[in-house]
């Protein structure tokens, strides 16, 4: 019986890898899977909205952290590459009629083009530099969306079908759960065995020193560009989904805020870790709105101070970011493993 | 201690079953968001006509339950936002900005809950793309063309128009391609198109361009900030062109801003300001404002569209006659015709080919910092 592994026992680099480590964890991970697939029938749509808009986060965080956890590089552009991948999407289903299933991996596809695209200044530019260089990304791709009128509708946008999968149209949140949940599990699957191919190690190689990694042989141009590239077709999954959602595609949903929100997602998650990228998106969508529902209830109660009690929300949202910055600097993963490693040894811990 | 168990138990009983029967209605509103500014007294000319209704006899007997979210102005929050009122059971909806209505439009018309809309896009009003959305008030498009109408018929020697702008959905609403067909179709000549941010401090570079153009007008698709800016530089530069605000522009606001330069400056405006107490609509809020509030001495014109806006919602449900259905509301929206918004708004009329609700206004202008309408109401047709 081994429930827990107690200690290190690997022995071999194989081992080390495995993403099932035990069994037991085995059977939770699916436990876990199969409770996710079952939580629809017992949630109502508020409840089933905000675990669609985690998903839907957690998807592009995931491939933000691949580039910025696993690759070192800054992007500030993640929220408009969502926008490409809505507005690919988009296109592809209203003038060509393309079904959402394939859809979705295009405007994946399509975005990692323009990633790939703004990323080619990573080769010479690092750090702060990198991440104006990919806010100018971000400027010039909600310009184009605007002023591409032809392809995005300009202002006013696109509003696409429902998605429709043989004949179910996808049209409320229950539904789209199913829908969301499952590349949610599929793009996390691929990213976290990714991390474990030498694609991956190239990544952290680069990231942990980009010297010896081309000395190593890895050419940083062709890994960079593919970091990108990878991490652009998540924003643009992400991004797709969200526009099948909604299914109005408006330059207002993928701006600069989006960006940033993202960036917060992987540092408050733990940068470089897949587990990192799930909770950080989960917190970032939940905590707004707790806030909100906190907000709601206390403006019932003093309408006269909504105002105020909105600012306070604001406020409140910078603060926890704030003391997770300065209290868990390396994300809610961390504290996660503490937590893990306590129960490890419970009730014995010497 | 079991007793006052069962006494409280009782008595949430009795209040749940007694709030069973409100009529609920979800209001998004921005109070802390950048639309902030005008969206708080918007959202408390919407409390007050929902405390007026309710203090008198609420709908056909059933008071009225707000369920009031203050969004920020970010899309998501007022997708969460939608979640809960479909949650509450909302009859109706009173929403904000262009952004997200435009993303509630699908979900809205799936679940036929009628939507009236504080952005005056005239996108939001096609019955066949939008069809439970609702409007009070004049669209931007409208405005556009009754300026230009105006220009045609009664403008001096010089006919050429400018748009300045923000380059937002907001911002180009109007212009593009409402205002350019209706211009060209009016035989005048679109000489010029500046764009001015909405939190500009400087417009100068763009007035240089615009002075070249000589335009005879030049419209105005901002808020008060960036319209401020504009009249203040432009005084500065010494230039002749004749300004003209549309209504997100206009109010007393600017004078405040601006002062001197806000001399002359002309705005399109479908409501009746706060100082027109000739009008029954008007005399009306100042009696009921001495009422709720009696430290208030003024109020935007902001708070008179918010009014405004519920009243022609409120009525709507209370003409539904119990059946609070989709449908039927929306039914109840499309045969309104002529209904008197107390001369708040020339008179509101919906149909089944246009939920535009309001057709005309008057065009004002600001004399000595004092807001006057100069012509009687136009309208776009």
């Amino acid at each position: 019986m081994n429930y827990v592994n107690c200690g290190n026992f690997k022995t071999s680099y194989t081992k080390d890898a495995e993403v099932y480590q035990t069994k037991f964890s085995k059977a939770l991970i699916w436990g876990f899977v199969i409770a996710l697939f079952g939580l629809p029938f017992l949630l109502g749509p508020y409840l089933l909205y905000v675990m669609n808009l985690i998903f839907i986060a957690v998807i592009g965080a995931v491939g933000l952290n691949i580039l910025t956890g696993y690759t070192g590089l800054i992007s500030l552009g993640q929220g408009a590459f969502m926008g490409v991948g809505a507005y690919a999407a988009g296109y592809f289903s209203l003038r060509w009629g393309i079904p959402f299933y394939l859809a979705i991996p295009m405007a994946g596809l399509t975005t990692a083009v323009f990633g790939a695209f703004f990323g080619i200044p990573s080769l010479r530019l690092k750090g702060l530099y990198l991440s104006i260089a990919t806010l100018a990304a971000q400027f010039i791709i909600e310009f184009l969306f605007i002023r591409l009128e032809p392809i995005t509708g300009g202002v006013t946008g696109l509003s696409i079908d429902y998605a429709n999968f043989f004949g179910i149209e996808i049209y409320d949140d229950f539904r789209f759960y199913f829908l969301s949940l499952t590349i949610c599990i599929l793009m996390t699957l691929a990213g976290m065995n990714m991390m474990r191919t030498k694609l991956g190690r190239a990544f952290l190689s680069i990231r942990d020193n980009y010297i010896a990694a081309e000395a190593m042989g890895i050419s940083l141009f062709r890994y960079k560009l593919l970091s990108f590239a990878v991490s652009s077709f998540y924003a643009g999954v992400a991004g797709s989904l969200w526009a099948y959602y909604t299914t109005i595609i408006t330059p207002e949903n993928f701006t600069i805020s989006v960006s940033i929100q993202y960036l917060s997602m992987i540092i408050i998650g733990g940068l470089g870790s897949i587990q990192g990228a799930i909770f950080g998106a989960a917190f970032i969508v939940v905590l707004p709105e707790f806030l909100q529902s906190i907000s709601d209830w206390a403006g019932s109660y003093y309408p006269a101070m909504t105002q105020i009690i909105g600012s306070i929300k604001e406020g409140v949202f910078g603060l926890v970011i704030i003391l997770f910055l300065v209290f868990e600097p390396e994300g809610l993963v961390r504290r996660w493993r503490l937590i893990k490693a306590y129960w490890k040894l419970w009730p014995f811990s010497y | 201690m079991k007793k006052l168990f069962m006494v409280v138990l009782t008595l949430a009983l009795l209040v749940s079953g007694a709030y069973a029967k409100n009529i609920k209605i979800g209001v998004l509103v921005d109070e802390s968001g950048p639309t902030g500014d005008v969206g708080k007294p918007y959202g408390e000319g919407i409390r007050d006509c929902v405390q007026w209704f309710n203090d008198n006899g609420g709908i056909n007997g059933n008071e009225i339950e707000l369920i009031y979210v203050d969004y920020g102005y970010k899309i998501p929050a007022a997708l969460s936002a939608y979640k809960k009122f479909k949650r509450e059971r909302v009859v109706a909806i009173h929403g904000w900005g262009t952004g997200d209505t435009e993303n509630l439009i699908k979900m809205v018309t799936r679940d036929k809950i009628p939507y009236f809309s504080a952005s005056y896009s005239d996108h939001l009003t096609h019955p066949d793309k939008a069809p439970y959305n609702f409007l009070v008030g004049v669209t931007y498009g409208d405005q556009v063309k009754i300026g230009l109408k105006y220009i045609k018929e009664q403008g001096g020697d010089n006919k050429d128009v400018s748009f300045i702008y923000n380059d937002t959905g907001f911002g180009r609403a109007p212009f593009f391609p409402i205002g350019e067909d209706y211009a060209k179709e009016l035989g005048l000549k679109v000489v010029d198109k500046q764009v001015v941010d909405l939190k500009a401090l400087d417009a100068t570079s763009q007035l240089l361009n615009l002075s070249k153009a000589n335009p005879g007008y030049a419209f105005i698709q901002e808020t008060y900030m960036a319209a401020s800016t504009i009249l203040k530089d432009a005084k500065k530069l010494g230039i002749e062109t004749q300004f003209i605000g549309l209504n997100w522009t206009f109010g007393q606001k600017l004078v405040e801003l601006v002062g001197e330069a806000s001399n002359g400056f002309m705005g399109t405006n479908a409501f009746t300001l706060w100082h027109q107490t000739d009008v029954k609509g008007i005399k009306f809020l100042h009696e009921l404002n001495k009422k709720y509030h009696p430290d208030v001495t003024y109020r935007k014109v902001n708070y008179i569209q918010g009014f405004t806006s519920m009243y022609v919602l409120l009525h709507g449900i209370k003409k539904a006659g119990g059946d609070y259905d989709g449908d039927n509301l929306k039914s109840v929206y499309e045969n309104m015709s002529n209904f008197d918004t107390m001369g708040l708004t020339s008179p509101v009329s919906f149909s089944k080919e246009s939920h535009k609700g309001v057709h005309s206004l008057k065009l004002y202008r600001i004399e000595n910092g004092e807001l006057n309408p100069f012509t009687d109401y136009i309208t776009a047709e």
